[in-house]
C-alpha cells in the first residue's frame, strides 16, 4: 500500500498537464499581449516538467543509462534557452506594436487576415 | 503531260492580291494598277501558252498536270494540291483571265475615284486566283477551296461599300445562301469519299459507283451548284448581289463565279451520267429557273436587276444543257455567255457611270444620241447575241442547248434501268415505277419551256435596250450623260467583238475543227441513254429559234418603240396590275423566304440567345460559378478574421482532436 507521500510520475505529469492547459487557456483567452507571453512561458515550463519527469522515471526500466538520464535535462536546457530568446523577441515585438498602435490588446491586432 | 509551271497561273493573281491588299494603301495608284493588271495578264499569257500545248495534243490525252504538293494525308485519304489543265479547264482559264483582265482594265476607269480602290483590286485579284484554283484543281477538295474562296470574294465585293446597310446586308445574304449550297457540296464530297475513298477526278472517274451512291453524290453536289450558280430555290442572292460595284457584277456575278456550278457538273460529267434521275432534276430546275428569271426580268426597272435576272435565266439554260447530257453545249453557252453578259454588265456600268449613279431605266432613254455611242453600240451587239435575233454567238449556243434538250435520250436510260440492279432496297419500287413510265417526254417538255423562255428573253432584253438607249432622255436635266473613258470602252469593244466571233466555236457543224463540240471530244462522258435522236431537223430548229427571237423583239418594239417612253410599262401595268406588281417584287419569293425561313430562324436564334445564352450560359454557368465562389468565400471569411487567439484556439482544438484520434482511439 502506498502512502500519501509516495510521489510517482503520475503526479508530475498531471501537474504538467494542468500547467499546460492553464497556459493554453491563457494564450487563447487573455487580451493583454504580455499575459499571453507569460502564458506561453507557462506552457513551455509544463513541457519542461514532463521532460524531467520522464528523465527521472524512464519508461524502459531495464536499462537506465546515463545518456537516457541526461537527454531529458539537455532538452530542458534547450527549451529554456529558446524560451528566453522567444521572450526577448516577443517583448520587442510587443513594444514595436505598442508604438504604432498604442495598445497591447491582442484582439485588436487582426492584420493577419490580409 | 507533267509540267512544273502550272501553279503560276493561280499563284500570280494571289501574289497581286497580297501586294495590293497589304501594301496597296501606300503604293502609288499607277503601280497598284500595274500590279493588279499585270498579274492577270501574265496568268492569261501562261494560260495561252499552256492552251496551245494542250490543243496540239490529242483531245483525250490533251492535258497538262502538276501536283504542286501534298496538301494533307490522313489514313487512306491523301489530298494533293493538284492542277489539271485540259481542254475544258484550259479554255475556262482563258475566259477567266481574259475577261478578268478586261474587267480589271475597265475597273481602272470605274473605280478610279473610289477611296477604297486598293482594297477593290486586292479582292479582284484574289477572286481571279481562287477562280483559277477552282477551275484547275484536279480533286474535289482543292476545288472546294476555290469554291469557298470565290464565295468569300463575292461576299467581300458585294458588301464593298460596307457603310451602306443595304449593301452590307446583300453581301451577308449572298454568303449565307451560298453556305446553304456549300453544305450540300461538302456532304457530296463526303459521300463520294465514304463509298470510294477517293476525291480526285482521275480516281473517281474509274471508281465503280452504285446508282444510289452516284445519285446521292450528284444530287448533293448539285445543291452546291444551285447556291453558287443561283438556281431555284437558292437564286435569291444574285439579284441582291448587284449592290456591289458594276465590274464585279460583270466578272463574278455574270461571267465567271456563277458559272462554277455548271463547270462542276460538266467536270463531273462521268458522275452525272451515272445518275440519270439527278440529271433530269438538273434539267428541270434549270429550265424552271430560266423561265422564272426571264419572267421576273420583264418587270424590273433597275437596269442591273434586269441583267441579274437575265443571268439567273441564262444560267438555267446552261443547267438544261448539262442536265440533258449536252455537256459541250452547256459549257459552250457558259463561254459565250461570259462574253456577252460581261459586255452587257460593263455597258450598264458605263451608263451608270455616265449618269452619275442612276440605275433606274425610267430615268434613262435616248443615251445613244447623247454621247454614249460606244456603250450603245456594244450593248446593242451583246443584246443581239443574247436574244439571238441574228445568228451570232448566243443564238447558236442557246439553240444548241434547246435542240439537244429536244433530242436527248439521257432520260431513256432511267426508263431502261433494270430495277433489280440497285443495291439500295428503297430505290427499287421507285425504279420499277419509273421503268413503267415514259420519261422521254422530259426532253421535249424542257425544249418547249426553254423556247418560251427564249421569247421572253428576247422581249425583256430589247425592252432594256430600247428603254436605255433609244427614245427621249427622261432623266433630270442637271445630269449630263457622258461617255466613259477609253479604259472602259476598250473592254466593251473587245467583249462585243468576242460576242460576235464567239459564234465560231459554237457553229452547229460537227465537222469544223475549231467548234467547241469537236474540240472537247472525249473530255465529257456520254449520257447512257444513247446517241441523241433527230426529232426535228436542225434547220427547222434554227428557224423556230429565229422566229421566237424576232417575236420577242417585235413585242418589245410594239411596246417600247422609240418615242413611246414608258408607255409600254404603263400599258402592261394597266392590263395586268396584280401580275405586274408581283413580278416587280420578284414574285414575293424574298418575302416568302423571309416569312418561312428567316423570321423563324431569327426567332429561334433570339430564343436560344435568351434561354441558352443569357440564362444558362451567362446566368447559370458564368455568373452562377462566380456567385458560388463568392458565397463559399464569404462563409470561409468568418474563419480568417485575423484574430491570433482564435487561430490558436482552433489549432488547439485541432491538436486535441488529433491526439484523441491517434493516441486515445488508435
Amino acid at each position: 500500500m502506498r502512502g500519501l507521500l509516495q510521489i510517482g510520475p503520475e503526479h508530475y505529469l498531471v501537474l504538467a498537464a494542468l500547467l499546460f492547459a492553464l497556459g493554453a487557456i491563457g494564450v487563447v483567452l487573455r487580451r493583454n499581449a504580455l499575459i499571453v507571453l507569460m502564458s506561453i512561458e507557462l506552457m513551455l515550463n509544463a513541457v519542461n516538467l514532463t521532460f524531467l519527469t520522464f528523465s527521472r522515471f524512464p519508461l524502459v526500466k531495464s536499462a537506465p543509462t546515463q545518456a537516457g538520464f541526461l537527454s531529458g535535462h539537455t532538452a530542458v536546457f534547450f527549451v529554456i534557452a529558446v524560451a528566453a530568446a522567444e521572450a526577448a523577441v516577443g517583448l520587442a515585438i510587443v513594444i514595436a506594436v505598442f508604438r504604432s498602435r498604442s495598445s497591447v490588446n491582442v484582439d485588436e491586432f487582426d492584420t493577419l487576415k490580409f | 503531260m507533267e509540267v512544273s509551271w502550272l501553279y503560276l497561273i493561280p499563284l500570280l493573281p494571289l501574289f497581286g492580291a497580297a501586294v495590293n491588299g497589304l501594301l496597296g494603301r501606300w503604293l502609288p495608284k499607277a503601280w497598284l494598277y500595274a500590279v493588279a493588271l499585270l498579274v492577270v495578264l501574265l496568268s492569261f499569257c501562261i494560260g495561252l501558252f499552256a492552251w496551245s500545248e494542250v490543243a496540239r495534243l490529242p483531245a483525250e490525252a490533251g492535258q497538262l498536270r502538276q501536283i504542286v504538293y501534298t496538301w494533307f494525308s490522313v489514313g487512306s485519304l491523301r489530298v494533293d494540291l493538284g492542277l489539271t489543265f485540259d481542254r475544258l479547264s484550259g479554255t475556262l482559264v482563258l475566259v477567266v483571265t481574259g475577261v478578268g483582265f478586261l474587267i480589271h482594265l475597265y475597273s481602272v476607269g470605274y473605280m478610279d475615284e473610289d477611296p477604297g480602290y486598293w482594297r477593290y483590286f486586292a479582292y479582284l485579284n484574289l477572286f481571279v486566283s481562287m477562280m483559277l484554283l477552282l477551275v484547275l484543281s484536279d480533286n474535289l477538295v482543292a476545288m472546294f477551296v476555290g469554291w469557298e474562296g470565290v464565295g468569300l470574294c463575292s461576299y467581300l465585293l458585294i458588301g464593298f461599300w460596307y457603310d451602306d446597310d443595304a449593301k452590307a446586308y446583300a453581301g451577308r445574304k449572298a454568303f449565307i445562301v451560298n453556305r446553304i449550297g456549300d453544305f450540300g457540296f461538302l456532304i457530296g464530297i463526303f459521300v463520294l469519299y465514304l463509298y470510294t475513298g477517293q476525291v480526285s477526278f482521275q480516281a473517281l472517274k474509274v471508281a465503280p459507283l452504285s446508282l444510289g451512291v452516284a445519285s446521292a453524290a450528284a444530287g448533293l453536289l448539285f445543291v452546291g451548284a444551285t447556291g453558287k450558280s443561283a438556281q431555284l430555290p437558292l437564286y435569291v442572292w444574285l439579284p441582291d448581289a448587284m449592290a456591289g460595284p458594276t465590274p464585279v457584277s460583270a466578272l463574278i456575278h455574270a461571267a465567271t463565279m456563277v458559272t462554277a456550278g455548271v463547270y462542276m457538273v460538266a467536270r463531273l460529267s462521268f458522275l452525272y451520267v451515272q445518275a440519270p434521275g439527278v440529271m433530269a432534276v438538273v434539267a428541270v430546275i434549270g429550265v424552271l429557273t430560266a423561265l422564272i428569271g426571264a419572267v421576273i426580268g420583264t418587270s424590273q426597272t433597275d437596269i442591273k436587276r434586269v441583267l441579274a435576272y437575265s443571268t439567273v435565266s441564262q444560267l438555267g439554260y446552261m443547267f438544261v444543257g448539262v442536265g440533258v447530257g449536252a455537256f459541250a453545249a452547256g459549257t459552250a453557252h457558259l463561254i459565250t455567255h461570259a462574253f456577252f453578259k460581261a459586255c452587257l454588265f460593263l455597258g450598264s456600268g458605263a451608263v451608270i457611270h455616265g449618269l452619275k449613279g442612276e440605275q433606274d431605266m425610267a430615268r434613262m432613254g435616248g443615251l445613244r444620241r447623247l454621247g454614249l455611242k460606244h456603250t450603245a453600240a456594244t450593248f446593242f451587239i451583246a443584246t443581239v447575241a443574247i436574244t439571238g435575233i441574228l445568228p451570232i454567238s448566243g443564238f447558236f449556243s442557246k439553240d444548241e442547248i434547246l435542240a439537244q434538250a429536244l433530242n436527248t435520250r439521257a432520260f431513256d436510260f432511267l426508263t431502261a434501268w433494270d430495277p433489280a440492279s440497285t443495291s439500295v432496297p428503297l430505290l427499287r419500287p421507285l425504279l420499277e415505277a419509273l421503268s413503267r413510265t415514259r420519261l422521254t417526254f422530259f426532253g421535249p417538255a424542257v425544249y418547249l419551256v426553254g423556247t418560251v423562255t427564249a421569247l421572253i428573253t428576247s422581249f425583256y432584253m430589247w425592252r432594256c435596250y430600247l428603254l436605255t438607249f433609244e427614245g427621249e432622255y427622261r432623266g433630270p436635266p442637271e445630269v449630263h450623260p457622258h461617255e466613259a473613258p477609253w479604259v472602259m470602252t476598250l473592254p466593251l469593244w473587245v467583249l462585243a467583238a468576242l460576242s460576235v466571233v464567239g459564234a465560231l466555236i459554237v457553229l452547229p457543224s460537227r465537222q469544223l475543227p475549231f467548234t467547241w463540240e469537236h474540240f472537247t471530244e472525249g473530255v465529257f462522258a456520254r449520257p447512257r441513254g444513247g446517241a441523241p435522236l433527230e426529232r426535228l431537223p436542225e434547220l427547222v430548229a434554227f428557224g423556230i429559234a429565229l422566229v421566237v427571237a424576232w417575236a420577242g423583239f417585235a413585242a418589245a418594239w410594239s411596246l417600247y418603240a422609240p418615242g413611246r417612253g414608258l408607255q409600254g410599262d404603263e400599258r402592261i401595268a394597266r392590263a395586268t396590275p396584280r401580275l405586274r406588281r408581283a413580278l416587280a417584287s420578284a414574285l414575293y419569293v424574298d418575302a416568302l423566304y423571309d416569312r418561312i425561313l428567316v423570321k423563324p430562324l431569327w426567332a429561334t436564334a433570339r430564343g436560344l440567345w435568351r434561354a441558352a445564352d443569357a440564362m444558362i450560359i451567362d446566368g447559370l454557368l458564368v455568373n452562377g460559378s462566380a456567385q458560388l465562389v463568392a458565397a463559399v468565400g464569404s462563409a470561409l471569411r468568418r474563419f480568417q478574421n485575423g484574430d491570433v487567439q482564435r487561430y490558436a484556439a482552433v489549432t488547439a482544438v485541432g491538436v486535441l482532436i488529433l491526439v484523441y484520434v491517434f493516441l486515445v482511439r488508435g
